[in-house]
C-alpha cells in the first residue's frame, strides 16, 4: 500500500477496535518524515508531535528504541510502543 | 470540593471546544467547573490524534451542515446530536490518569442509578448499561488542571452517524454499522424519556454524589467569556487545527 510521493502506510489494531496509523516517508532505510494518527489516548499529548520529531531521519533499524525511549515516562491508554513500532514496520515492509 | 456548575445550552462545536479550554486555562485561578451542554447545529468532533480527512466524510457533513471540529483531548471520533455533554475541569487527583477516569465517569453512574439505570465502566473511556455503551469520555491535562468531557446519549441513529463517519475499511462498512447497532445504547432505547434540561439536572446530582462536592451555579467570568472567544476565533474554527492531521 503506497500512497503519493512514495509514502506508504502502516496501522496496528488496539485493544477494543481502536487503531493506529502511521505515514512514513522512507529514503533508503531512513525515515523521512512520519505522521501518527489514531484514536488513542497518551499523555503527555505532546509526545506524539516529540515521537515524530525524533523519528525523522532515523534508521528503521533503529524504531524500536526510540520509541521506547520516548514514551518511557508517559502515561498511555490503548496503545503501547509495540503498536507504533509495529506500525512502521508494517509501513517499511509495504514500501515499494 | 466547592464545584462551579454552567447548566449550558446547544452552542456551536468551536465555541463549546473554545469554552471547555478557556475553563481549564482559568482553572488554577477560578477553581473547578462542571458545565453541562448540547451541540446546535449538530456536529462531529474528532479525537486530538485523529485525520479530519480519514475519518469524516466531509460531503456529508456540509450536506447535513454538520459542523466539524477537532478536541484538544484523544479518542476517537464522535457524532453530537441527542445527547448531554458535561465537561469537568479541576486539579488531578493523584494516582493514574485512569484512576481519574473512574472518578469522574462515577458521576454518570450515579447520575443514571438515580433514574433506575445500572451502568458501570468499560474498558478505556466508556459507560455500559447492558453490555452496551452510552457514553464516551475523553481527558486531556494541561495548564496544571486536569479535563474531562463525555457524553451521554439521549438518542442515537448509527445510520445517520455512518453517513457522517468514515470507517477505516470500508468493505467491512455494513459490518461495522451492524456491530455498532449491536453495541450501542441510548436513554431512549432504555425507555427513558428524558428533556436536555431534566437530564443535565440529574447527571449534576450524579457528579455531586461522586466527587462529593457543594455544587454552586456561578455565571461564567468575564475572563473566561473572552479567552473562549479568543480560543474559537484563532484555534477552533481554524484549519490549521481542524486539520492538523
Amino acid at each position: 500500500m503506497q500512497g503519493e510521493s512514495g509514502i506508504t502506510r502502516g496501522e496496528a489494531i488496539l485493544k477494543r477496535g481502536k487503531l493506529l496509523r502511521v505515514w512514513v516517508e522512507f529514503v533508503g532505510d531512513e525515515i523521512k518524515n512520519v505522521k501518527i494518527t489514531g484514536d488513542f489516548f497518551i499523555y503527555p499529548e505532546d509526545t506524539v508531535e516529540v515521537l515524530e520529531k525524533e523519528l525523522k531521519g532515523k534508521k528503521i533499524k533503529d524504531v524500536q528504541g526510540i520509541v521506547e525511549n520516548v514514551m518511557r515516562n508517559c502515561e498511555y491508554i490503548g496503545i503501547e510502543p509495540k503498536h507504533i513500532v509495529e506500525a512502521v514496520e508494517l509501513a517499511w515492509k509495504r514500501r515499494k | 470540593m466547592d464545584l462551579r456548575v454552567i447548566f449550558d445550552h446547544k452552542n456551536r462545536a468551536f465555541w463549546n471546544m473554545a469554552l471547555d479550554e478557556a475553563l481549564l486555562k482559568n482553572m488554577k485561578y477560578y477553581g473547578p467547573t462542571l458545565r453541562f451542554y448540547g451541540w446546535s447545529p449538530p456536529a462531529i468532533s474528532i479525537g486530538y490524534f485523529q485525520s479530519l480527512k480519514e475519518n469524516v466524510n466531509l460531503d456529508e457533513t456540509r450536506r447535513r451542515k454538520v459542523d466539524v471540529v477537532r478536541r484538544i483531548t484523544g479518542g476517537g471520533a464522535v457524532y453530537h446530536k441527542w445527547e448531554v455533554t458535561y465537561s469537568i475541569v479541576m486539579s488531578p487527583p493523584s494516582g493514574k490518569i485512569l484512576d481519574s477516569y473512574r472518578l469522574i465517569e462515577r458521576g454518570i453512574i450515579e447520575g443514571l442509578k438515580s433514574i433506575g439505570i445500572e451502568a458501570r465502566y468499560s474498558g478505556i473511556n466508556d459507560i455500559i448499561v447492558g453490555g452496551r455503551k452510552i457514553s464516551g469520555n475523553a481527558q486531556t491535562r494541561k495548564y496544571g488542571g486536569l479535563l474531562q468531557h463525555g457524553t451521554i446519549l439521549m438518542d442515537v441513529n448509527v445510520d445517520e452517524m455512518f453517513s457522517l463517519l468514515k470507517v477505516p475499511e470500508e468493505k467491512m462498512r455494513d459490518k461495522i454499522i451492524r456491530d455498532v447497532k449491536e453495541r450501542v445504547t441510548s436513554l431512549r432505547h432504555l425507555g427513558k424519556l428524558i428533556e436536555f434540561e431534566e437530564l443535565q439536572k440529574i447527571l449534576a446530582e450524579g457528579f455531586k454524589k461522586a466527587l462529593n462536592a457543594r455544587l454552586y451555579e456561578e455565571k461564567i467570568d468575564k475572563k473566561i467569556i473572552k479567552d473562549a472567544r479568543d480560543l474559537e476565533e484563532k484555534k477552533y474554527a481554524r484549519r490549521e487545527w481542524n486539520y492538523k492531521r
